[in-house]
């Protein structure tokens, strides 16, 4: 059978191939960030970018996945954790540079209501009530913000009384666009990805939880440490705080 | 706007559909055809890849070809990294898609008219020949049906890249993943974009391959 799609396929193949080709520079410098560092890492990054004249690609994903690809080789310079239990491990694997670990920051959870439903959550008893069908928080299996939520339930009392109204998502982005959709009243979230037009917020007593201290480190694998490091003093110096303060972190040295 | 990852999607995904139909072809046609022992085995081996969840596959895989895995190891020996690069984006769309292109190939060839074959071996051609002469002439929707189902699940690909692959911007961010990325940043107007160019992608190649199809026959 003498098939008139073959060559037009190799045709299009081969100029594909030249499609993605990019032109010779050093490899910008890989950061693989937790999810809940959307939107702080999109400013810092330009600014680190033109203070050192490097080119970074950010790699946003839940920790618990970026931490599996950097422990199989995942092309990371500097990982990011929304917990540092995950960089713990991977130093202990002597995956990362123990002696590059640092934390960079403190999350916070808030009780979050969707702006579409019309009236807003103030506590977390209020979660019981029976206007709210739909509790939005992260997996408590994995993700960091999901288990500080779990333990803030728990400790308010309303654990039993919110299970049966409780949806998971994936990563703490994930859990937010339940509540952006409206698909969820109410749920508990990372108050730097909080400030999005959708949703109200109040911040949930900190002490309702284990805190959740965010650590940081140079992947062992890494051809550039000192690059890798110097965007962790980046994010904990001067230029980076402010930002990181902006989007609801507390910082290191302020708790 | 950023084309890379239309570009990318493209290349792996007709790269991963000329692979699939290079393996699933064959096989598809030794299932319709031959009864051999651990047949069950290898027809269950190949619909495995649709009943596990894209995420448990990728980690799977990671674990083989990763830094740490056996075939990752053996590869890093000869110099070659394969995880994390767009070949490993090209094998999380084969084995996404393969039992696609199995399949469907699998039944055209079980409607095959045997008697049609065994008149063309009578007349003196060789096995080669009368698969190319009369066997996939007759199957050839079927085929096709295949290779467009596994192109289009190859376009769409996303837990086991995401796994194997990472979601590398301008590397391995691949279509998929790029809406993914877009979506979860709220930039919702580049994540529709992406979203409709994937769209008139396969509109474009189902209204050129039905064009193809008329032509023919």
């Amino acid at each position: 059978m003498r098939c008139p799609l073959l060559p037009a396929v190799a045709l299009a193949w081969l100029a594909l191939g030249s499609g993605p080709a990019r032109a010779a520079e050093p490899p910008p410098l890989t950061v693989f960030a937790a999810a809940d560092l959307v939107f702080a890492f999109k400013e810092i990054v330009p600014r680190f970018e033109k203070a050192l004249g490097v080119r970074v690609t950010l790699v946003l994903g839940s920790t618990g996945q970026l931490a599996q690809q950097i422990e199989h080789g995942g092309p990371a310079d500097v990982f990011f954790a929304a917990d540092q239990a995950f960089v713990d491990r991977l130093v202990a694997e002597r995956v990362l540079l123990g002696e590059t670990r640092a934390l960079y920051a403190q999350g916070r959870i808030v009780l979050a209501t969707a702006r579409a439903i019309g009236w807003k959550l103030t506590e977390l008893r209020d979660l019981t009530g029976p206007n709210v069908r739909h509790v939005a928080i992260a997996n408590p299996a994995h993700a960091p913000y999901g288990k500080a939520a779990e333990e803030a339930l728990r400790k308010a009392g309303v654990w039993d009384a919110v299970r049966p109204k409780l949806v998971y998502g994936e990563n703490i982005r994930h859990t937010l666009q339940f509540l952006q959709t409206g698909a969820a009243e109410a749920g508990i979230v990372a108050l730097s990805v909080a400030t999005v037009p959708e949703i109200d917020w109040v911040p949930i007593d900190p002490r309702l939880h284990a805190p959740l201290n965010q650590a940081t480190a140079v992947v062992r694998r890494s051809p550039r440490p000192e690059l890798g490091l110097a965007f962790i003093q980046f994010v904990n110096g001067p230029e980076g705080r402010p930002i990181m303060k902006r989007y609801g972190f507390l910082l290191p040295g302020e708790f | 706007m950023d084309w890379f990852p239309v570009w990318l999607s493209l290349r792996v995904a007709l790269t991963a559909t000329a692979l699939t139909l290079l393996a699933g072809v064959p096989t598809a046609l030794l299932l319709a055809r031959k009864r051999f022992p651990g047949r069950n085995v290898l027809e269950a081996m190949v619909v495995l890849p649709l009943v596990l969840p894209p995420t448990v596959l990728g980690y799977y895989l990671l674990v083989v070809i990763g830094s740490r895995g056996p075939v990752g190891q053996a590869l890093a020996a000869v110099g070659v990294e394969f995880a994390f690069t767009w070949g490993a984006a090209v094998l999380a769309a084969c084995v996404g898609s393969i039992a696609l292109v199995i399949k469907s190939a699998q039944a055209g060839f079980e409607t095959v008219d045997r008697q049609l074959e065994q008149a063309a071996r009578t007349l003196g051609r060789s096995e080669w020949s009368v698969f190319w002469s009369v066997t996939l002439p007759l199957a050839w929707r079927s085929v096709l049906a295949g290779a467009v189902l596994a192109f289009c699940r190859a376009l769409g690909e996303f837990g086991i890249t995401l796994m194997v692959a990472g979601n590398i911007p301008g590397r391995t961010q691949t279509l998929p993943l790029a809406i993914y990325d877009r979506v979860q940043a709220a930039q919702m107007g580049e994540a529709n974009a992406l979203a409709l160019i994937a769209v008139a992608v396969v509109v474009v190649l189902l209204f050129g391959l039905s064009r193809v199809a008329r032509l023919r026959y």
